[in-house]
């Protein structure tokens, strides 16, 4: 059973819709700016990739607004315009509607605001609770789109995206909904999310006064990643059903794969990210040597690039050289739960329009990180069969498969 | 500020919270559910008036108010009580 992309949507700090986003990523346009929302000055880093532009207020009521957290409001948003764009899923049954949503940290914009008022003895937002909950921004989108069917929150830190869309993969294959909407939401610019991965080391803090230079994957001199915010959406549906009410069809979701390191909360190891890649291409019915395009995970911390680096010359061996490897958090920072969801769609949109975005800041690159990734500029090349990638804290490893349906 | 003064403000607070009312249309006589507010559209209503009033609902208390009415008392209680808990306070 082929299960296929048939709506995209994006919201991110380069762009809102997949045009806008498209039309930033093959230019090479970096999101990354000191940071607005609060006062960052006593931050150790200082910059992000902020969704500045956005009012919840031109598509959500008042009543809405009360009850939602931001990385809800940001997944409604990425929801309506995937919608939008697949043309609605009025031909299917409420029931048969699944709703499959990664979120690394939930609703924490309200956990951190209503812990500030509670430490100052003031009562706190009656919907604090089912504003922070991981799951609220899935709930929400059945709410607002009246969709009855299963409905899950995968929180897997930095591949939750990754891992909600493989889950809704299995739905589909398994033969629990006709379609599904599935990505990821993130909004934890915040100053205690933001102290907590200062505290580990994990975020950039070099390059506070050139913010378009931070996010630098596999370049020499990157010194962690640049936290950031948004979400992404895609509409899946099986082939059949897609083909059936005459939707267009931008990729196929062939594979997925996904395995936990079982060695350290937060330290990457490369078996495990080999395993993830390998299961995911096997999931699809192919070979490593199928694959020619990869958008990495490649978040830009020291480790991180050069441990993907080794796990993909340890799959694909010498041909490891002849993929042309890109990385989306190199403009739009870290998105979290969110990143492998706008990386899919990076992904989809590789293999729908033959154009590989750039990897920015790449002018050098680390010895260590010694494959072809796109640097600088945009390159017109039709993928067939690409890989995403993402691994997150907790040794969690998920890689997907797409390909031109 | 006196009831009439608190009751208007009250009314007009409610007005701007609760969307598709118009304040003509709200009296102290009205009851939540009477203006399209379910239990937790109150709750939310009343701690956005603890901040737009500078006052802090005692939950005990809160839970028994039904109409529009009830926090306009609440406010003019607590508002007369303060000076008062601020003397006691100092001595």
């Amino acid at each position: 059973m082929r299960v296929v992309v048939t709506g995209m949507g994006v919201v991110s700090p380069i762009g809102t819709g997949t045009d806008q986003f498209w039309a930033a990523a093959i230019n090479g346009i970096s999101g990354i700016q000191k940071i607005r929302c609060f006062d960052a000055s006593s931050q150790r880093s200082q910059i992000a990739g902020e969704i500045t532009g956005f009012d919840p207020n031109t598509f959500l009521s008042a009543k809405y607004i009360d009850q939602t957290d931001r990385f809800t409001q940001l997944a409604l948003l990425a929801t309506h315009l995937a919608l939008e764009d697949a043309g609605g899923l009025d031909a299917y049954a409420p029931q048969c509607l699944a709703v499959s949503i990664g979120s690394g940290m939930g609703g924490f914009a309200t956990f951190e605001s209503s812990a500030a008022r509670k430490f100052r003895n003031q009562s706190i937002p009656p919907f604090t609770v089912p504003r922070t909950m991981a799951n609220s921004a899935a709930a929400w989108i059945a709410i607002k789109h009246r969709l009855k069917g299963v409905n899950l929150t995968c929180s897997t830190a930095c591949s939750s995206g990754a891992n909600a869309i493989g889950m809704a993969l299995d739905l589909l294959r398994a033969g629990r909904a006709d379609a599904v909407i599935a990505g990821g939401a993130e909004a934890c610019v915040l100053p205690l999310t933001m102290t907590g991965f200062e505290a580990l080391h994990a975020l950039t803090t070099s390059f506070n006064t050139e913010p378009a230079r931070a996010s630098r994957p596999f370049a020499k001199g990157r010194d962690g990643f640049v936290m950031s915010e948004g979400a992404g959406m895609l509409i899946l549906e099986k082939e059949e059903g897609a083909k059936q009410r005459g939707a267009k069809i931008y990729a196929r979701l062939a594979g997925y794969g996904q395995t936990c390191d079982a060695t350290h909360i937060v330290m990457p190891d490369m078996d495990g990210q080999v395993a993830a890649m390998h299961a995911a291409i096997r999931d699809a019915g192919m070979e490593p040597d199928s694959i020619d395009h990869i958008n990495a995970h490649a978040t830009s911390t020291p480790l991180g690039d050069i441990v993907e680096t080794r796990a993909i010359k340890a799959l694909f061996g010498d041909r490891a050289r002849d993929i042309a490897i890109n990385a989306t958090k190199s403009m739009i920072g870290h998105t979290v739960g969110a990143s492998a969801a706008i990386g899919s769609i990076a992904t989809i949109m590789a293999l729908h329009t033959g154009t590989i975005h750039p990897t920015i800041n790449l002018d050098e690159a680390d010895p260590e990180c010694d494959l072809d990734y796109t640097p600088n500029h945009a390159r017109q090349k039709q993928p067939r069969n690409a890989l995403c990638n993402a691994f997150g804290f907790g040794g969690n490893n998920a890689s997907i498969v797409f390909t031109t349906p | 500020m006196d009831t009439a003064d608190i009751e208007t403000k009250v009314i007009q607070f409610i007005a701007t919270k609760v969307e598709n009312l118009d304040a003509s249309t709200i009296s102290a006589s009205s009851k939540f559910d009477e203006l399209g507010l379910d239990s937790m559209d109150t709750i939310q209503l009343l701690f956005d008036a603890e901040d737009a009033f500078g006052i802090n609902f005692e939950g005990e208390e809160a839970k028994g108010f039904r109409c529009v009415g009830d926090i306009v008392s609440y406010i003019e209680k607590h508002q007369m009580s303060a000076p008062l808990t601020k003397n006691e306070g100092q001595a």
